[in-house]
């Protein structure tokens, strides 16, 4: 942790925010390429590391100030006039603050604007609840036109970023704080919105994951195969909105356990997504969410705030050891068939 | 009317687990071939009678009946109870032990006690039936393109009941095996055949089941190629390795609890012709 410098959402110094700053090179590589693209902020462009798009293209990056609401409002008219703004804020601000913006100026229009939502979760620590956001994967996926991306680490980040230049319409893409552990060892491994990446393969339980948690999934699946000699498949959901609906159903109909883990509020978020999924199918498995317990987030240093509610590889392995033991089946007939 | 068979003194004993296979896995195999051979199911049409097996034992008899109704049979354990039918099974063998019951279902020459040999016709065809079994030993070698996919769904339906009759049985070391697993699926399937059978595991608690299990993904498959190629793995005539050379069998899934499950299958199969 770096010293207090400022004002409270520049309160920790963000030179090492993986995620963002991967963010900011993408963006500058996809500028050369694209003059439509301009980047927005409300006075956070260190945190969300616009800087660097600011070094290299300063005409094309507008500050509004400390001013969400306009800043979406101004995004959406720039989008309507055939720019294509990516607009940066803390995730807390984006999703809650300036939610109508978001809703009726952009995704009512169905309007080009793409949204980079940091320090999603609880991953500012502890700046404290106010700074933590466990709310906007359930606000954002019902919103009608946007699609929403919760990357597992900077090279999903860049993947997610260019994929949504790519896309049509409004995407918002929830990014940690930066400090998170990195997954992936490169950015070539088939990334596509609206698809699933399988992390482990298993038969045994699924564990759907998506941001931070990917990484403890993957670290649950290792160690449930070591200690217990448990097949965990780990699927990385990183497209919220349009979820992957035939990964999460062959993840139903093969391992017919499956558990859900998100640095979110249990209601709404990726747990909800997939149980939507589950139930529309009719498909009968035990099923778990791990995240928030529906409460406001405690405050401490991120990792430790992961292991109170289960998200890191020890908590998943438990929740995952109680799960395979849990009844789901009203027709347990275990008499031999002839 | 089932017997808990479980609870009597001996029930943890070879011998006992070795009548709990037989009369469990094997002896339901006449309904496949009631089902599966044209000459069995026209000699049963019209065939209405229990036929009763029962081996003396202390403190309590164990038993078993067949039950045709119309050229269907139920398989049913324990003993046949009238219920207000009014009317005794209409042939009872009756073996002096356990292991007399075994030695007969395993094609040994035993002589048990015959009541109702007043029925010679029924007789004959209930122990041309019962001969018909021996088509699962590894000895006999039908050459008819039929028989040879007869015995192998035989085989395969019957393994896999006997495994799970096995742990269910208390084997003790196939009850560590399964007590650890969560649910899992040991399918078993011929192709182009189309025959198959599994075994589900999970926590202790074993079933076997026939066809292939459409409501998750096998822990582990083990996929025959063709009647021939099933027949030679499961008849020991190709090591299991050679047959995976071969392409008689191919194995999806944890190799490890592919090579478990073989060994407990090596222990059932010594036990049936034991």
């Amino acid at each position: 942790m770096t010293e207090v410098t400022g004002t409270t959402w520049n309160v920790y110094d963000a030179n090492t925010l993986t995620q963002a700053e991967i963010y900011g090179r993408v963006l500058c590589d996809l500028a050369e390429a694209d003059s439509r693209i301009v980047a927005l902020t409300a006075d956070l462009a260190r945190s969300t590391k616009i800087g660097v798009f600011q070094d290299k293209f300063p005409h094309r990056v507008f500050n509004v100030g400390i001013a969400e609401q306009d800043l979406f409002g101004i995004a959406a008219g720039m989008a309507k006039s055939g720019l294509l703004p990516f607009v940066s804020t803390m995730s807390a601000f984006a999703s809650m603050r300036a939610l109508e913006q978001v809703r009726t100026d952009i995704c009512y229009q169905n309007l080009d604007v793409k949204i980079i939502a940091t320090h999603g979760g609880v991953s500012f620590g502890q700046a404290g609840t106010t700074h933590h956001c466990t709310e906007d994967i359930a606000i954002q996926r019902a919103l009608a036109n946007m699609c929403v991306i919760v990357p597992a680490d900077g090279w999903e980040t860049a993947n997610a970023v260019r994929a949504a230049v790519q896309r049509p319409g409004p995407v918002y893409i929830r990014l940690g704080r930066g400090f998170e552990p990195t997954h992936y060892e490169n950015d070539d491994y088939g990334f596509e919105i609206g698809k699933a990446v399988t992390i482990n393969e298993g038969t045994d339980i699924t564990v759907i994951a998506c941001g931070v948690a990917v990484y403890h999934a993957a670290e649950a699946a290792k160690l449930l195969k070591d200690q217990d000699d448990v097949s965990v498949r780990v699927l990385d959901v990183h497209t919220i909105k349009p979820i992957d609906e035939a990964a999460i159903m062959a993840a139903v109909t093969e391992t017919r356990r499956i558990l859900v883990v998100e640095e979110h509020n249990v209601i709404g978020g990726l747990g909800s997504a997939v149980a939507d999924v589950i139930a529309a199918s009719g498909k009968g498995c035990a099923f778990a969410k791990s995240g928030l317990p529906d409460c406001y987030s405690e405050v401490g240093y991120p990792e430790d705030l992961y292991s109170h509610y289960c998200l890191d590889g020890d908590g998943i392995v438990g929740t995952v050891r109680e799960l395979l033991h849990r009844e789901f089946e009203a027709d347990e007939d275990w008499a031999d068939e002839f | 009317m089932a017997v808990d068979s479980n609870e009597l003194p001996q029930a943890r004993t070879r011998e006992f687990l070795r009548t709990r296979l037989f009369l469990r896995a094997a002896l339901p195999c006449v309904k496949v071939m009631l089902e599966d051979d044209p000459a069995t199911k026209k000699r049963f049409k019209g065939v209405n009678a229990v036929v009763q097996f029962v081996a003396r034992n202390q403190p309590r008899a164990v038993g078993a009946y067949l039950w045709f109704e119309d050229g269907a049979v139920r398989v049913e354990q324990g003993f046949w109870d009238a219920d207000g039918l009014g009317r005794e099974p209409d042939i009872t063998f009756t073996f002096a032990s356990l292991e007399k019951l075994n030695d007969f279902f395993a094609g040994k020459t035993v002589l048990p006690g015959i009541k109702g040999v007043s029925k010679p016709a029924l007789l004959a065809k209930v122990v041309r039936l019962l001969l018909g079994l021996k088509l699962m030993l590894p000895s006999a070698q039908p050459k008819d393109a039929a028989k040879r996919r007869l015995k192998l769904k035989l085989t395969l339906y019957m393994i896999t009941t006997a495994l799970s009759q096995y742990n269910k049985g208390g084997d003790p070391e196939m009850e560590r095996w399964t007590a650890k697993q969560p649910d899992r699926i040991y399918q078993f399937s011929v192709e182009p055949e189309g025959i198959a059978a599994y075994l589900r595991v999970r926590g202790g608690q074993t079933k076997a089941g026939r066809g292939v299990y459409e409501r998750r993904r096998p822990f582990v498959h083990m996929r025959f190629h063709g009647v021939d190629g099933a027949l030679a793995v499961m008849n020991k005539e190709v090591d299991f390795v050679d047959g995976v050379g071969k392409g008689f069998v191919r194995i999806d899934g944890s190799p490890e609890y592919a090579a478990n499950l073989n060994d407990f299958m090596m222990r059932v199969q010594g036990l049936l012709t034991g």
